[in-house]
């Protein structure tokens, strides 16, 4: 019989707490575990589904969002830590029907391949963008140098950034879903 | 069966028709069908199906604690009675065949009689929490009689030789730890090398390389009331899949059903662990009646599947004084870790290549792949080629260096052209597209190759700069390995919007796109009108696996009988509308018009609601078999795949000979993939492709210690290229058209990974003026090299 199991606290006697923050926008209040990650609960408690694990250990940028203004690995954050906090996410990026810039800009530069670092890397364009408005491809590599793009796409990243930011610069924050599909 | 199959024909008659064509879709820029739900985070991938199902239920895998042991006995009752547990599963439990061997059965998904590597699984315990299975997992007591550790495949074999050693085998029941042997034989080697005018020989070593696809391995299997289990799966092959699901089960393979959504990444690493995920949760789901998901975390993912195969080779190369090639000697050693996974046929695919794409008068090739302790290898993106292009890129500048010749000129003295044999005695003709010498030459020219060559190796001081050149070739579909067809269903719907239906998957890669651009090329129905259905067992017809760079070129072939039938009726009906003849039919999607009148003119959907009344099909299903690949086994001759993707691959890199430290400056690209049909795809893949190969010759290792541990289970450990670690890639392509493939395309997959590593690793050799023979090129491997030098 192992030793570890033995001695410690199994997880079924911990008791559920209360947590109340705000993402993309609205109020929610949801019950969880203390040792619950933010990254569970944003996905099955929310059905925020465009948070992805990618390795649980914050090596790989697949499940940050932005939490009070900074980008942050959701499978390293227990859920309790959100307590009265402001969250954003990719679903809470655009207006439904249409694009954010950055979005926009990726599909511009044809950079799509399987698509499961997406959500990370554009929340993590969304924070260099929202800190500085017009950087330069080093500032660039060093902000998305924590998200994983095994299909290798990023090279189409420095110039989708580069290209959001034009349209930002110009106004164009939002674009409508149907100006991409023709 | 001597008749030519009407495929055959439909495919050449579409390449004549369409050769000289501006195309209206294929090979220009488009967005995928999928776009806007990846680009908006709502495509769904395997884990994310979990929240539809309120009663799912945890599948974790107990793993062994040993590499190599014996299992005397295995006590589940402590783990069974914790609390919310419903199951533990052991081997006896299986209801079917205790086996996931993708090739062959040599693989338990449930270790009964002893483990062969750390990986293995002895027991899955089934909870309602994932965190409870985990723990319950620790109570599973099992007594292990450890065996001695094999780690290193010349424990199992003489590389010289070739003789097996005496060792504890992995594999006692097979009484040999020797999976596959595969030889070439051409020529009067003995004489060859006797007469030759210079000869230079290596060892080369390549590593074991983690697929590190972003999304781990999952799936979820729901049981159907009938008795029947239902699989979401994260899968290359979901043909695959189902036969592995319904053999642990033992159903018949109706009675298992599986569906493939979104896949994040798989580059060949996704066919036979997604069998072995897909059973885990099949049994899980059948054994306890509740939908069950089995995921990897990214540990587990690492230790549990399939890797590169790394390779250990002696080759002995022998020219004539202008440089012409006369022999080539190698032994190949590749460890295959503790399965045989694809193993069969990725030293097939190594031998095929072991040569090079040169004119080789006499050869003498053995390959053979060994069982060990290691985490098994299979398929990776280049399946054996990139491992015998890095020996032999290597090989031909030792040769050119010995000859006094430039590396460029010394290849194209080489090189196969139109007309040559290749080393299997395939005469390469222009139907198969032979555009090696228009590929060596871009990337020649667009890299300055002859002034930069010279330039620096004249460079001194503390940072060297240096420029290599690589070339590949890279036989289309799986060759002799298997039966090579593939399908399409096509349909028309009643809106007129068009759906694609084939078991091909999408996981990254956009070939399955390609599909549309066809399709939508030869019906004149723009791609937007398209979508592709995900794969499912029940629904879509089974396509072969998604491997081996095949989607485009045979499932491209098998879109073009499909698409070419439906375009044919639906000009018929068009004629019947316009009254002009059915050849003089233009569609062009939403209108269709006369050649000859443009003014004579009816709409898509017009044609397509008439085709609905007069009962024409608007579904059409398409088939295509490869013409059949010739190997003879004792020498290796005959003509081993259709047709050949070629390759020249230019780096140009900056080394630090204070801190070892290689950095990557440019990647010039120039492949010979026939006709570019999806450009985006085709733009995407060069780029990827050469990003994993930058980490494959720079950073990229898995390293087992000496008990079969892997020491570097996750991406902190394990290094994959970062954006910072991008240099500028430049694509060039050459468009040497294969006129029995679709519009003349060839595969693409693979071979985008094939030779850059080479390439950088000669580009490596020329900044330091030393003899690179191991990858990775790590700072402590570059010092090593300078010390050693200095030494000499």
């Amino acid at each position: 019989m192992s030793e570890v199991g033995a001695s410690r606290a199994s997880w079924n006697t911990y008791r559920d707490v209360e947590v109340s923050f705000k993402v993309n926008g609205k109020e929610v209040r949801v019950r969880v575990k203390p040792y619950e990650r933010l990254l569970d609960v944003l996905r099955n408690k929310l059905g925020l589904l465009s948070v992805k694990e990618g390795c649980g250990r914050g090596e790989c940028g697949s499940c940050v969002v932005i939490m009070n203004g900074k980008l942050i690995p959701t499978c390293l954050t227990l859920a309790v830590r959100a307590e009265g906090s402001e969250i954003l996410t990719l679903e809470g990026i655009a207006p439904e029907g249409k694009l954010h810039a950055i979005q926009k800009a990726l599909l511009d530069t044809y950079s799509m391949q399987c698509g499961f670092c997406f959500p990370g890397v554009i929340m993590a364009s969304k924070y260099l963008l929202d800190k500085n408005p017009d950087p330069t491809e080093d500032e660039i590599r060093d902000a998305l140098d924590g998200n994983i793009c095994r299909c290798g796409s990023y090279l189409r990243f420095i110039k989708a950034v580069k290209l959001a930011s034009k349209y930002i610069k110009e106004g164009k924050v939002f674009f409508d879903e149907s100006e991409v599909l023709r | 069966m001597s008749t030519i199959p009407e495929y055959y024909k439909i495919v050449e008659e579409v390449f004549e028709k369409y050769k000289d064509k501006e195309f209206l879709f294929v090979g220009r820029h488009t967005q995928r069908w999928d776009s806007i739900e990846k680009i908006k985070g709502r495509a769904l991938f395997t884990a994310d199906f979990a929240r539809l199902y309120s009663n799912l239920v945890y599948v974790h895998s107990v793993r062994t604690k040993y590499a190599h042991a014996r299992i005397k006995s295995i006590d589940v009752s402590e783990a069974s009675k914790y609390p919310g547990v419903l199951r533990v599963i052991t081997a006896e439990d299986i209801p079917g065949i205790n086996d996931v061997g993708y090739v062959i059965p040599d693989q338990p998904l449930i270790a009964d009689r002893k483990v062969r590597y750390i990986g293995d699984i002895v027991a899955l315990v089934v909870a309602e929490n994932p965190l409870v299975a985990r723990e319950a997992g620790e109570l599973i007591s099992v007594e292990y009689e450890p065996l001695p550790v094999i780690t290193n495949p010349l424990d199992v074999v003489d590389l010289m030789t070739l003789k097996e050693k005496p060792h504890t085998l992995v594999h006692d029941e097979r009484g040999s730890d020797i999976l596959v042997h595969y030889k070439i034989r051409r020529g009067d080697i003995e004489k060859a090398m006797r007469e030759a005018d210079v000869k230079v020989e290596g060892v080369y070593k390549t590593p074991f390389q983690e697929h590190a696809y972003m999304e781990p391995e999952a799936s979820i299997a729901i049981p159907e009331p009938d008795g029947s289990v239902t699989v979401i799966a994260s899968t290359q092959c979901p043909f695959d899949v189902r036969k592995a699901v319904a053999k642990v089960l033992g159903l018949t393979l109706n009675k298992v059903r599986i569906v493939v959504p979104a896949v994040g990444g798989g580059f060949g690493g996704k066919e036979d662990v997604a069998n072995e995920v897909a059973a885990k949760a099949a049994l899980a789901a059948v054994l306890t009646g509740r939908p069950a998901l089995a995921v990897h975390t990214r540990e587990e993912s690492i230790i549990g599947h399939s890797k590169r195969h790394p390779m250990i080779a002696w080759y002995r190369h022998a020219a004539k004084k202008d440089g012409t090639l006369v022999a080539v000697e190698a032994n190949v050693v590749m460890d295959g870790g503790a399965y045989a996974s694809l193993g069969p046929f990725v030293p097939w695919r190594a031998t095929v290549h072991a040569t090079g794409p040169y004119k080789v008068q006499s050869a003498r090739v053995d390959v053979v792949r060994v069982y060990t302790n290691n985490v098994y290898t299979g398929a990776f993106r280049g399946f054996g080629n990139p491992q015998v292009i890095f020996a032999v890129e290597r090989q031909m500048d030792l040769l050119a260096e010995e000859l006094g010749m430039d590396p460029v000129e010394l290849r194209l003295k080489n090189i196969l052209r139109v007309g040559d044999e290749t080393v299997h005695g395939q005469k390469l003709t222009e139907e198969h597209g032979v555009g090696l010498e228009e590929a060596v030459m871009k990337a020649v020219e667009a890299s300055n190759w002859f002034e930069l060559r010279r330039r620096y190796s004249e460079i001194t001081g503390p940072v060297r700069k240096g420029i290599g050149i690589a070339l590949f070739y890279h036989g289309n579909s799986i060759g002799v390995e298997g039966a090579d067809y593939s399908s399409v269903t096509l349909i028309i719907n009643r809106d007129g919007s068009v759906s694609i239906r084939t078991g091909l998957t999408e996981f990254g890669q956009g070939s399955t796109w390609g599909l549309a651009l066809i399709a939508a090329e030869i019906l004149g129905v723009p791609p937007s009108y398209f979508k592709i259905e995900n794969p499912d067992t029940s629904a879509t017809p089974d396509a072969g696996p998604t491997v081996a760079s095949r989607a485009t070129v045979m499932g491209g072939a098998a879109t073009v009988v499909a698409a070419y039938k439906l375009r044919k009726r639906l000009n018929e009906v068009a004629s019947h509308i316009l009254g002009c003849d059915p050849d003089d039919v233009v569609i062009r999607a939403p209108d269709v018009y006369c050649s000859s009148d443009p003014s004579r003119r009816t709409r898509w959907a017009d044609v397509v609601e008439q085709s609905f009344w007069l009962g024409v099909p608007l579904q059409e299903f398409g088939y295509y078999r490869a013409p059949r690949a010739l190997w003879d086994e004792e020498t290796g001759q005959g003509a081993p795949y259709i047709t050949y993707t070629f390759g020249a691959i230019v780096a140009d890199v900056d080394v630090d000979i204070e801190t070892g430290l290689v950095k990557v400056n440019k990647i010039f690209t120039a492949y010979d993939i026939g006709k570019v049909i999806n450009r985006m795809g085709a733009e995407l893949n060069a780029e990827g492709g050469a990003i994993q190969a930058l980490g494959y010759a720079l950073m990229e290792e898995i390293i087992h210690d000496k008990e079969g541990r892997v020491s570097n289970p996750n991406l902190s450990t394990y290094y994959v290229p970062t954006i910072k670690d991008v240099p500028e890639i430049i694509p060039l392509w050459v468009e040497a058209k294969y006129r029995k493939g679709p519009l003349g395309a060839k595969g693409f997959g693979e071979p985008s990974f094939n030779a850059v590593a080479a390439a950088i690793a000669n580009a490596v050799a020329h900044a330091i003026r030393a003899n690179v023979t191991e990858l990775p090129i790590t700072p402590e491997r570059v010092y090593m090299l300078l010390k050693n030098k200095q030494k000499t």
